[in-house]
Parts: C-alpha cells; structure tokens; sequence
C-alpha cells in the first residue's frame, strides 16, 4: 500500500529521518517494498501482510507506530447524524453486509474543483483524481480504511437493496466492462437491476459526475468471504475490494460517511441530507472478543521477562483494552478493538507486544540437544548418488511433471493421475515412471550437443491405483550415451555399451544381479534385465524401446535403468573370513555352445554343484565365427581359481575337479571342449 | 694416412649411422675390428712391408683403429641417449578416463542445509508428495476461506488430493505419530501453480519443528542465527521482522543483507496453539518453533544464479559447474 508522509506526520508528527523511519516500520511488521521522494512529500510503499487490514490506511499505521513514538491517535472531525425517517433502502441481505449505512445528500454542487491538498494526496497514494465526491470518498478511505460508493440518485430507481444477483443480470461497470453476474453474485441494486458488484465495483449508468446534483453514499461491512469469493471470480481487483475481503472495521461505516460529510460540507454547496443504517445484531465475531491472558506466557513464549507497564501501554496504543483491576486474580483481561479481526487468542497478543518491543532485541540462545527419538527416514540414495558422480555421472533434477500423453504408450490410462488444473499441458501429468524423464532431459542435452551423457536422478514415481489411492514410488534412474571419456585421445575413447551401464550399477551395488527380461514395454525387448538383490526385483534396465526414441527425436544409442530404492537393502553387516594361505591356482576352460545359451547358464550349472575347491569362476572371453564354429554356435573361455583352506592344491586334485566340470558342462549344456 | 683407410673410416661412419641397437653396433664391430674384421687384416699386412714402411703404416694403422673404436664407442651413446628419448612421457596429455560427475546444486544445498541442521540436533524425515487437505491445510490452521485453498494456488489431482504446497505436511504427520517432544527437518520437493522467472511450479523446500517444554523465540533466533552464519560461512547482517503464517504465532520473517539489499530467506515463528491442538499436543505443557526455507532461493544466492529455470533444464554445461561439491 502506498501512503503519503507528509499525511502520515499529521498524525504521528515527531517522525524520525526516512531510514530510521523505515527501519521502525518494517520492524513492526509493516514492511516497506519502495520509498519514492518527490518535490513536497514521500511515498512509502508497505508490502501488508493478508492480517493487518486494519493497516490499510493512514490512521492505520498511525496507530500501529503510535506505540513506538507514545502518541495516541485520535479520529478526524465528522458530523453527527440522526437517524432518518425516511428510508434509503429496503431490503438488505445481512449476511452479505452485516452493517450497512447510507447517506443521501440533495442539492450537491459537485462542479467545484477539488481541493489541491487532497489531490495531491490522492496522487501520492497511487488514485487518480476524478470529480470532488468520489475524490472525498477516497480521500477518507485512504485516511481511515472504509471504502464507500456513490450512486447518482438520480438514475436510481427506487430504494437500495443488497441482495444476490438474479440468473441473466448483468453489471455494466465503472471499468467499461460488462460483467454477467451469477446466483453467487452479492449486488447493491436499485428496484429494477444491479447498481453494483457488492464492495467491489459500481456501475457505469448510476455513476457519479460533476453534473450530478443528488447523491447515495454507501458506506458498509461487507463479509470478507463473500467478497474474496466473488473478486475471485471475477478476477478483479479494487481498492474497495481489496480491504473488504481482508476485513474493514465494522464500526466505521458510520463515522465514515460523517467524515465525508463534514469535508464535502467544507468545500461544497450542500441540501438536505438524511441518513440510515441497517446492523444485524452482531455484526462480526470479533466485536467485543476479550482474551484472558495468563501475563507469565509473555516470557514463556518470547524467552524475555517485559514489563506488565510496556505490555499495557502497548497494548493501550493499539486500541486494546487492558482491564487492569483484573490482573492478579485470573490473569489478564484484554478487550480486541474493532478493527483488528486477526487477535483471538493470547499468543496473538504476545506478538503485538512482541513486535513492538522489536523482534531484533530478543537474544538468541542456541540449543543444539538431539533428541534422538526419531528414525532419520529421509533420502538414503545419497551414498549411491555419490558413488555414481565418482563414476561420472551428472545428478538432473527435473519436474515430477510430463506432458499430456507422453506416457500412454507405457502406463495404462487408468494409472495415470492427471493434474486436475495443470500450469500447462506440457505440465499435466504425474509422470508414472521416471524414463521419460530421464530421456527428455537426454533429448534436451543431445540438442544443445552435449552428445557424452551419464546422468541419474533420484525421485518419484506417481501411479493412481485405485480412485482412492495413490501410490508414490522411490526411483533410482539414469541413463548413459556416447563414450567412455570424451576427454580421452582418439584411440582410448570407447562406445559406452550397455556393460559399462552393468558395471556401472554393480560398482554402486556388487550384490545386483541381471537376467534376461521382456516384460517393460519401454526397454527394448532385444536389449532388457531385470535387476535383482537377493532374488528379488530391485529394477530394470536396457535400451529404451525404438517407440520412445522417436517419441523424444533420439538418434543416439542411450541405456537406462531404474532401482526402486525402497526394495534396496544395503550392505548386511560383515563378518570376517579367515583367508587361505595356500596358493591360487587359474585353469582356463574354452568351450563351443550354443550361441543360446547365456553366460549366466554356464556359471550357475557350475555354482549351484558345489566344486570343493572352486573359490571362483568367471566368463573371460567370448568369440563368434561362422566359418571356423559353425551357424549358431560361439566360443566361451571361462576362467576358474582354485584354492584350498588346508593344504597345497596338486594338479591331480584340480585335474579332477575340472574333469567333474567338464562333464558337467557336457551333459548340461551340450559343450564341446577346445582346449 | 692411406687413402683407402680415410674412405674405410667414412664407410665405417655410414654403417654406424644405420645402427639402431647396440646388437647392431657389435655386428660392425666384428666386421671391422673383430678377430677376421677389415682393420684387423690391415695389421696383418704389416709383416709383409719393408720396415721403413712398416714404422710408417703401424702409426697409421694406430690411428684407423683408435678412430674406428672412438666412432662405435660415440654412435653406442647415441643409442643410449635415443633410448632414453623415446622412454620420455609427455605428462600433459590427457588423462585416461576421467569420470568426475556432480551433483545437482539443489541437492549440494540441501546437504549443506540439512547437514547444519542436524549439528543442531533435526533429524531428517521425509514424507508423501499427493497430501489429503486436512494434512496440508486444516491441520495448519488453514481455513476454507484462506486464500492459499483456492485452485488457483495448489494442484488437486482430485476432490480431496493435492500437491503438497509446504513441506509442513510431514511435520503434521511426525506430530501425529511421534507427539512431543520432536526435533525433525523435512526436506522436499513442493508445488505450487505458479510459473515465472522466480517462481516455479515445482520447488525444493526444507523445514525445521522442534517442540519441546520451555522452548521460546529466543531459541528460535539461536538456531537460526547460526544456521545463516554457517550456511554463508560468515557472519551476515540479519533482521527478524513481524509477518504473518496461519501455523505460526508470533511469525517472522528472516532476511539478510545481501550486496546492500535486504532479501527475505526464511518464513519462522511460534508454533500456533491451534496446531499443536490439532495433532493432540498438549499446548499447557509443550511449545515449539517452525520455520520453513526454500533451497533454490539459498541456491542461487549461494552460486550467483540468476535464472531459477537453469536448475531444472538440466543442462550437462551447468550441471557439471559443481564438480566437487557434495
């Protein structure tokens, strides 16, 4: 909100310098966005907090800083009214204005120029000056916070009434737009139509001119909500409706319209002029709230003993009243003021005199205790994060976020939550599994010609699995593509494969293992594992399908995998073994198979039939050529070590036992030995 | 000297020259000074010359032969010496296979975040992304008429299910199950439906709880004092002022001074009764404090990012800036 200084200092006249001022302000709580200096005044712009309606104006602030330069605020001349016989309106919806006053001034000259004291000011705070009464209307709003209408009595058919809109009603309004209102719609109409959206806006036939000669001031309370609500809709903005929904004071319709009689009274020829209320028997909540408050919770919740005399007074200063006779008995007794519709409770009072006494002169204590209850439950892929950057993988963070259809192909339809209002529609969908993702943001790389990616991200995976129930999923995913090391000459520079992806997982986690998969409709089904720990799926990984390659206009080779972290077990605790001092020995076997059969075949038929003395056994070289082996068939070298606990293996010991292998091989897989 | 022993010296000079080892040194050695070799046959003609004659080609005999050796003994050398040229390692070409990855700043700074914490004492406890809105809003004292309920704010994915706007979510459910007392953070990733160059739709979120009897705003500005302090690695020049959170009473606001302007880095205050009440705390005996961060904020003031959009482009060039960092 924009005010003006020099008005301010009416008020509040022993102002300090403009930084200082500053300061002051924003530790109160009324934060100051911009200060802009002109020939005879200085605007402070005050960022306000959604709470603090009641600072919404000039007197506002005056009575927020009254506490710190010990000034009490008193309220402008006004003139008194007496209620009228005759009546300005009939019907008025009391849930939409609980409180609400009208005046009707005839015989007005609203010709006369406006005063250039409040023109100027006007300007200061932000308004446009446009004909004497609507400019005295801002001018109090801008001094006091009630924001007030005036309609042209003269195009008014009949009496006000406050009511919501009719189907098909529709407002002209004072911005020059049409506006077709709604059953939701709280409007001030005459006996024919809507003269105006309810504390939001009026409307252009009744509006008021210089040539009008009889007006119809509104000045009421409006419920916050209904106003919120209806702004919303609308999408529109104004002064007025900017304090209504945050709350005007209740009890100052009234008073309002006897401050802007008593100015226009002063610079204008004025009639007759006559004035009604209408005040629902409680008009909000807060009015007369009283809050007992038990004085030791000021030190108990700021840490710092305050004096009961600067709590008081404090409290004095913001309108609050103190009932001090009943202090010692059952704490104190403190009555909220009208316009402050954010106190209710007691720590609500602490923080009026906690800002006053100044956030920045509390002393910070620093307590470092853990607790030590609690089980740390946050993210456990940072130890596999580091491992991979040691790898050379780069970590990417992108937006649980895909665009609409992008993961149809993959993910039933039914699985797919769907934002129900998405920024964008390339923002409109939870993303059900991380591959798209991660080859999005290989698209987006491959673009911009970084071509040598390794890259991981560790997040979430959204799958609705029934109407009800949702579930979100811990995935570990990444992706690599190009070479080894583009850093590396020419000649070192190798094509990543998906072995140096395999290599990669099993340096992080040396208890994976990877079997043959068809099942992930997005990896290829040429190239595919799944992954298990402790035979259990853990993952996925392999190309992706040719279908998402040109879905994200990919031609270079990528492979991808996932982890579901939450199946990951970590390394159990170790137990040592005692190491053999007997030599190791290495027997290579080559063998002609089947080119069907997989690594994996070999090793397990020879793991599972425990050799005494194997202590381990490995695939050391594979060979293809269909002249030499045959159509189908390839070459396999696999390599054994031996090793005893007790003694000095013999070659007729290992002899035997590559005998029991050989023939094991034979039968089980058809093997041709040919070495 | 003879004629034929200076063109027998040049011819001797040539072949050396082919030599590439010392094996082929000691092959031209043979030829030439060897038992059989060219200079030694020449010495062999020394008994049939007349002695007047034989004073004369003796000297120059001496001469071929010391010449020749001294030629083997230098051209030996030089393949030393060219051997010991070709063992020279050229140590700036490029290494082999380096694979330094990096970490994503937003992570690197909620390590950094969280690691100061939890000298403090918060553990880390993380939570669901798709809330319910009694866990994201009612139970933080969020009305229905709070402007943060509208549509226009939180992503519903259905009637009752959203985005979580806050990380406060997590803190609602740890105070649930766990009760009091309580020291936790909660790192995470929230949303919000807004979009532009310094807000973005998704962001990273870290909050502290810490509930406990006797806890008041004073050990509130301790933590968090510190925490500023530790995060910048030096002292800052800080303000508390007044602001207003639904979930905390009395709230505040913490900003720092940052190349002459005051910036405004974390949303703190007293935990509201009203929540407290609605996790079934008893607020006679417990009180606490929250505050809540957001991480890119302190990201791009910690590593001059201008741009919020770059942490989430994933851009390898930009990526790879933070090398080295954890």
């Amino acid at each position: 909100m924009k005010i003006s200084l020099n008005w301010l200092k009416e008020y509040v006249p022993n102002i300090k310098k403009n930084d200082i001022f500053i300061e002051e302000l924003t530790s109160l709580g009324l934060e100051v966005a911009s200060i802009i200096k002109t020939k005879k005044d200085t605007m402070i712009d005050i960022d306000m907090t959604p709470n603090r309606a009641d600072c919404l104006s000039i007197i506002g602030i005056a009575r927020d800083i009254s506490p710190v330069y010990k000034k009490k605020i008193s309220l402008p001349k006004y003139i008194k009214f007496i209620k009228s016989k005759e009546k300005i309106f009939s019907n008025i919806d009391k849930k939409i204005s609980p409180s609400y006053s009208a005046l009707v001034i005839k015989n007005i000259d609203n010709s006369i120029a406006t005063p250039l004291f409040i023109k100027e000011r006007l300007k200061t705070c932000g308004l446009k000056s446009i004909n004497l009464v609507v400019d005295v209307l801002n001018y109090v709003m801008l001094e006091n916070g009630q924001p007030m209408h005036a309609f042209d009595n003269q195009k008014f058919t009949g009496k006000i009434n406050v009511r919501y809109a009719k189907k098909n009603e529709k407002l002209n309004a004072l911005d020059g737009q049409s506006y077709a209102l709604t059953t939701n719609t709280p409007v001030i109409s005459d006996d024919e139509k809507p003269q105006a959206i309810a504390g939001i806006i009026g409307s252009e036939d009744s509006s008021v001119s210089v040539k009008t000669k009889s007006i119809i001031i509104e000045s009421a309370y409006f419920a916050p909500n209904i106003i919120r609500k209806a702004s919303k809709f609308f999408r529109l903005q104004t002064d007025a409706s900017y304090r209504f929904e945050r709350g005007v004071d209740p009890l100052l319709n009234e008073y309002s319209l006897g401050r802007v009689l008593a100015i226009l009274k002063e610079y204008t020829d004025i009639g007759d002029y006559f004035f009604n209320q209408s005040s629902a028997p409680k008009v909000a909540k807060h009015i007369g709230r009283s809050i007992l408050i038990n004085p030791d919770l000021f030190e108990s919740s700021l840490g710092v003993k305050i004096s009961s005399s600067f709590i008081v007074q404090t409290l004095k200063y913001l309108g609050f009243n103190p009932d001090l006779s009943r202090k010692k008995k059952t704490g104190l007794k403190v009555t909220v003021p009208s316009h402050r519709f954010d106190i209710a409770i007691p720590e609500d009072l602490v923080e009026e005199v906690a800002r006053v006494y100044g956030y920045n002169n509390f002393n910070p204590i620093l307590t470092s205790d853990s607790l030590g209850n609690i089980k740390n439950t946050s993210d456990k892929t940072n130890n596999y994060s580091d491992a991979l950057v040691a790898r050379g993988y780069n970590e990417v963070i992108s937006f649980s976020f895909i665009p609409k259809g992008d993961q149809e192909n993959h993910i039933l339809k039914s699985k797919i939550i769907t934002l129900m209002n998405p920024i964008s529609e390339d923002k409109a969908e939870l993303r059900g599994s991380m591959v798209n993702s991660i080859l999005s943001t290989c698209s987006y790389n491959f673009s911009r010609k970084n071509l040598n990616l390794r890259i991981f991200e560790s997040g979430k995976s959204y799958i609705k699995h029934s109407d009800k129930t949702v579930i979100e999923e811990n995935i570990f995913a990444g992706a690599i593509s190009g070479v080894n090391s583009e850093s590396n000459l020419k000649n070192d520079q190798d094509k990543l494969s998906f072995f140096d992806l395999k290599g990669d997982l099993l340096s992080v986690l040396p208890d994976l293992s990877f079997e043959v998969h068809t099942g992930i409709k997005y990896l290829s089904k040429t190239c595919q594992a799944v992954i298990k720990q402790n035979n259990k799926i853990v993952g996925y990984c392999g190309e992706p399908e040719k279908s998402l390659y040109d879905q994200y206009s990919i031609k270079n080779k990528v492979f991808y995998f996932e982890l579901m972290i939450d199946k990951i077990v970590g390394a159990e605790d170790i137990k040592y073994k005692k190491i053999s001092i007997f030599p190791k020995i290495k027997r290579d076997l080559t063998i002609l198979v089947d080119d069907n059969i997989l690594a994996n075949d070999i090793i397990d038929a020879v793991e599972r039939k425990a050799f005494n003395y194997m202590i381990n056994i490995k695939i050391s070289d594979i060979f293809y050529n269909k002249a030499e082996l045959g159509v189908g068939k390839k070459s396999m070298t696999i390599e054994f070590i031996f090793q005893d606990k007790l003694s000095t293996l013999t070659d007729n010991q290992i002899n035997d036992e590559m005998t029991k292998i050989t023939s094991l091989l034979k039968s089980k897989h058809e093997a041709i030995i040919r070495t | 000297m003879p004629k034929n022993y200076t063109s027998l010296i040049s011819e001797l000079r040539e072949k050396l020259k082919e030599c590439k080892s010392p094996h082929d040194v000691a092959n031209i050695k043979a030829h030439y000074l060897g038992k059989t070799g060219i200079v030694t046959n020449e010495f062999g003609k020394l008994k049939d010359a007349s002695l007047e004659e034989r004073k004369e080609l003796g000297k120059s005999l001496n001469i071929l032969k010391g010449q020749a050796q001294e030629l083997i003994t230098l051209q030996l050398d030089n393949i030393q010496k060219t051997k010991e040229d070709n063992n020279f390692v050229d140590v700036t070409l490029p290494g082999k296979n380096i694979s330094m990855g990096s970490r994503h700043p937003i992570s690197i700074t909620i390590n950094q975040i969280t690691s100061i914490l939890s000298d403090h004492g918060f553990t880390s406890v993380s939570g669901i992304e798709i809330e319910d809105e009694f866990h994201n809003f009612e139970a933080l004292n969020i009305p229905d008429t709070h402007p943060a309920r509208d549509m226009h704010d939180t992503f519903y994915v259905s009637d009752n299910k959203l985005l979580r706007t806050h990380t406060s979510s997590v803190q609602i459910r740890s105070m649930l199950s766990n009760k009091a007392p309580l020291k936790i953070m909660t790192p995470g990733k929230v949303y919000r439906c807004d979009s532009d160059p310094t807000h973005s739709p998704m962001f990273h979120q870290i909050e502290g709880l810490y509930i406990d009897k006797n806890v008041n705003f004073c050990h509130l500005k301790g933590v968090l004092i510190n925490f500023i302090k530790e995060f910048f690695g030096k002292d800052m020049e800080i303000r508390f002022r007044p602001s207003y959170f639904p979930f905390t009473e009395p709230s505040a606001e913490l900003d720092i001074k940052f190349k002459g302007k005051w910036l405004e880095v974390l949303g703190c205050g007293m935990v509201h009764p009203n929540v407290l009440s609605n996790v079934k705390i008893n607020t006679k005996q417990y009180s606490g404090f929250a505050f809540g961060l957001g991480v890119e904020r302190l990201a791009m003031l910690k590593y001059d990012i201008v741009d919020l959009r770059m942490f989430y482009e994933n851009d390898i060039s930009f990526l790879s800036q933070f090398k080295g960092l954890k």
